[in-house]
């Protein structure tokens, strides 16, 4: 009953376009929307996205819209692909044209920064909508896009949140398992870009594969540790939205956070790199969200840490990587005893 | 329950039952309704062997028992289903059977003398005073909160309403303050131990009650007693649910409620829904019952501590199955300010939602929204039992948040709080139990200390940036050697001993269990560390 249905996809970068042309190879009507209208136009005439996947048609079954209002009135499941910092924006102009009917997904990874607030908590406060998810995995968007095979984790609470979003995503290549711990697919998405940053630095200043290595599997244990700390499931972290997000992010050049920490490892200021992309890392706001937070938790994170240091603090890097390891000892499981 | 409801819920409840059962038979193993039977008997003869064995009642229930049991052996399927039907029906027979409908239609107007006879019941000698108790009652009422709205929303729909649970007398007080701002009678299930004094039980009727015996564990009962209240809902009937399952016997505010009973009103609402039957509103009315003083104290926080985590610990012993510690407890009420508040907070949908006067859904941003849609596929009504788990989910936490923001502090509170806090931190290296027991190292505390952590308390609780409970008059006042007066006062007049009490110018803490009590009052609120 619920095979083919008109899905919305509510962001036109990189990510919200790779979910339409996806969605829509699946054989569902897809009205993806874009916030520029030159955009939207451009994606209409053009049937592909020039700025952030110039390489990829669209197929015949996405129309682009910039009218927030005709994807949420034509389309009963959301898929929310936009950055962290417009989040609520968004949320809030949609928020008129919901009720109770829909079911919204999203994939944003990172933390509100003034609020600390996760994007489903954003959405339980701007709109109606209750029937929330959250994907999450280790999915860069160019691969995907080419129809390479990969997974993904959809966490919410209802069930009718999975069935639909995975009967809209799921293709022979693109795999998407089911789970019920959204704050951990959340923490999980969002974490993940922090350790992909340290990675990056790690990566630039010529360090090999142990010291990556144990960079990112440090970075695990925050990552739990933080989310455990906020209701997570533990496990959710040995899974898709958890090592799987992390080791793709971690090691690919397609990671935009990868690639900043990267430039950084290199000696570039943090300023510098960020005039020259167009492109969201989301890892170097959710550092600053997750340090502020870890602060008012008591919660022990050098790896935030050390990365606030060098983001923020002006911090040279041979310092703050000398501090963070010297802080690596002890317990290897402390906090996450079961 | 009108008498033409009544036929019509008993054949519905039990048509529901037996076909829902029925329905999971198919999906479950063999032999699953034989198995449900035979849990049933087994539940109800463990629950009998505890039963006075010369009872009539116990005889007759062993007696249909044994009649079932014989007849399950090698039965055939339809006969199965036959068996679980007459369980069913005596179960609901019990529930619904003591309805008197000429009582019911009167109840409003036999409320008031209703508390009296009660009262009277309990001691005829003192006859005289009844005028002074009955008085003594309204004024020491503070009702406060959404009453108006909640009286509209009475009128546009179902109204079910959602008090906290500390004492046997909330219902009473509940049907009370029902009858002062003017809510139609409710239905409410009460405890079936609260039936066993015939005057307490008359007076059980008065407000509604249907009975509830939480001594019957078998799944069929607890089935039983969901649909019943959902059929109710959806004829209209107005409810009482004490959502906490039982009364606090920490003393805290419920942060878990029952869910079972809880979502029984989207589900009635959905039903109403799929009938058809216009309008289908429902709206759930928090409301937190503030005593200075719980006539039952120290026999739950004796239970509490003897029981931490298990729920199913039935208090049965209590000051309530006292006549005269009631009574007392009255009297004592009359004396003094202030006692008992009710806060309405502001009402619900049955997703959680807030609603506006007219009894529109809210929003979290004050939108209109249609509650139909939260159960809706392109507008069609369907049920769908994971999706509701989540809804009575969120529903819960709305409710308990309503709870935290309405929860009004009383002196009794404060003082208990603040010289709990001092114990702990006189005596770091005890734990909980050892402190109740011993009471640490020192009797007694100085009363400027205790005043200074009164102060520090009540800084804590005007906090603005975090979530606050409401704080009685005295409080707001701040004077804080008139609050400890308070406090003590009370604490001297009711209790078998009194929680502290004040010598020269110390503060002895007599009673730990009730410090511990009334200081839980607080809890949830994540006061900084003592």
């Amino acid at each position: 009953m619920h095979s083919r249905e008109t899905v919305g996809v509510v962001g036109a970068g990189s990510w919200g376009t790779t979910l339409a042309k996806i969605v829509a190879e699946n054989g569902h009507e897809v009205v993806l929307w874009a916030r520029r209208p030159e955009l939207a136009a451009q994606l209409n005439a053009q049937r592909h996205n020039p700025q952030y996947l110039p390489q990829i048609a669209l197929p015949a079954g996405v129309h682009a819209t910039a009218e927030v209002q005709r994807v949420c009135e034509a389309c009963r499941l959301l898929l929310v692909a936009v950055p962290s910092h417009g989040f609520r924006a968004v949320a809030r102009e949609m928020a008129p044209f919901l009720d109770g009917e829909h079911v919204i997904v999203h994939t944003t990874k990172g933390l509100e920064e003034q609020t600390h607030k996760r994007m489903s908590e954003v959405l339980r406060e701007e709109t109606p909508v209750r029937k929330i998810g959250v994907l999450a995995g280790p999915n860069l968007a160019p691969e995907l896009a080419r129809g390479q095979p990969a997974g993904t984790l959809i966490a919410s609470r209802f069930g009718d949140v999975f069935r639909r979003a995975q009967a809209a995503l799921s293709t022979s290549y693109f795999r998407v398992f089911s789970g019920q711990d959204v704050i951990g697919a959340e923490i999980g998405g969002m974490f993940k870009n922090i350790v992909a940053v340290a990675a990056g630095i790690v990566d630039g200043l010529g360090l090999g594969d142990n010291t990556k290595a144990f960079l990112m599997t440090r970075g695990l244990n925050e990552m739990a540790r933080l989310g455990v700390s906020m209701g997570a499931n533990v496990l959710t972290f040995g899974g898709m939205a958890g090592i799987g997000d992390l080791v793709a992010t971690c090691a690919s050049p397609h990671s935009r956070n990868h690639q900043v920490g990267v430039r950084l490892g290199r000696g570039e200021s943090l300023a510098e790199i960020l005039g020259q992309t167009r492109m969201v890392a989301e890892g170097i706001r959710a550092t600053r969200a997750v340090r502020a937070f870890a602060a008012q938790q008591r919660l022990q994170l050098p790896i935030v840490h050390a990365l606030h240091r060098v983001l923020y603090e002006q911090t040279p890097l041979d310092e703050a990587m000398r501090e963070l390891v010297a802080a690596q000892s002890g317990d290897e499981f402390m906090g996450l005893m079961l | 329950m009108r008498s033409a409801d009544r036929e019509r819920v008993r054949v519905e409840v039990v048509h529901r039952v037996v076909d829902g059962y029925v329905r999971q038979a198919r999906e479950a193993s063999d032999g699953f309704l034989q198995r449900l039977v035979n849990d049933t008997l087994y539940q109800e003869r463990r629950r009998l062997d505890q039963a006075n064995p010369r009872s009539k009642r116990t005889k007759a229930e062993l007696a249909l028992y044994q009649d079932v049991a014989r007849r399950l052996h090698s039965a055939a399927e339809t006969t199965v289903r036959a068996l679980l039907e007459q369980l069913a029906t005596r179960f609901v027979d019990e529930v619904i059977g003591n309805f008197d409908d000429r009582v019911y239609r009167l109840s409003t107007t036999l409320i008031p003398p209703g508390l009296s006879l009660l009262v009277n019941a309990m001691s005829p000698r003192r006859l005289l005073d009844l005028r002074r108790i009955n008085r003594g009652l309204v004024e020491q009422l503070k009702v406060q909160g959404e009453v108006e709205q909640v009286r509209r929303l009475a009128q546009h729909g179902t109204v079910v309403v959602v008090p906290t649970h500390s004492s046997n007398l909330d219902s009473i007080v509940m049907g009370y303050v029902g009858y002062l701002i003017g809510l139609p009678p409710m239905l409410y299930g009460a405890g079936i131990n609260l039936f066993s004094n015939p005057m307490v039980s008359f007076f059980m009727h008065n407000l509604g009650a249907y009975k509830v015996d939480r001594k019957k564990t078998a799944k069929l009962y607890r089935s039983v007693l969901k649909e019943y209240t959902t059929c109710a809902l959806e004829l209209g009937y107005h409810q009482l649910f004490f959502p906490g399952g039982t009364r606090s016997r920490s003393g805290a505010i419920e942060q878990q409620l029952k869910k079972g009973l809880l979502g029984t009103v989207i589900r009635a609402y959905t039903n109403n829904l799929i009938a058809g039957r216009e309008p289908a509103r429902i709206y759930l009315a928090p409301c937190t019952i503030s005593y200075k003083l719980v006539l039952e104290a120290e026999a739950l926080i004796r239970s509490h501590l003897q029981e931490t985590g298990k729920a199913s610990y039935i208090v049965e012993d209590d000051e309530f199955s006292h006549p005269r510690r009631v009574l007392n407890f009255l009297f004592n009420l009359t004396s003094l300010d202030d006692e008992i508040a009710v806060t309405w907070s502001p009402p619900l949908d049955v997703f959680g939602n807030r609603v506006d006067a007219d009894g529109n859904s809210l929003d979290p941003r004050g939108r209109i929204v249609d509650p139909r849609s939260y159960v809706t596929r392109d507008g069609v009504p369907y049920v769908d039992e994971q999706r509701d788990v989540e809804y009575t989910n969120e529903l819960a936490e709305a409710v308990c948040g309503a709870y935290l923001r309405d929860n009004v502090v009383m002196s009794t509170h404060v003082v208990a709080r603040a010289v709990f806090a001092l114990l702990r931190r006189r005596n770091p290296t005890h734990d909980l139990y050892r402190l109740l027991q011993t009471g640490g190292d020192a009797p007694s505390f100085a009363m400027a200390e205790v005043h200074g952590e009164v102060e520090r308390l009540l800084g804590e609780l005007g906090r603005q940036d975090v979530p606050r409970p409401r704080l009685s008059p005295l409080l707001l006042a701040g004077d804080v050697q008139e609050i400890v007066a308070d406090a003590l006062r009370h604490f001297a007049i009711y209790h078998t001993r009194p929680a502290a009490e004040r010598r020269g110018d110390r503060l002895f803490h007599e009673h730990r269990n009730l410090l511990c009590y009334y200081g839980n009052r607080l809890e949830g609120y994540g006061l900084a560390a003592e």
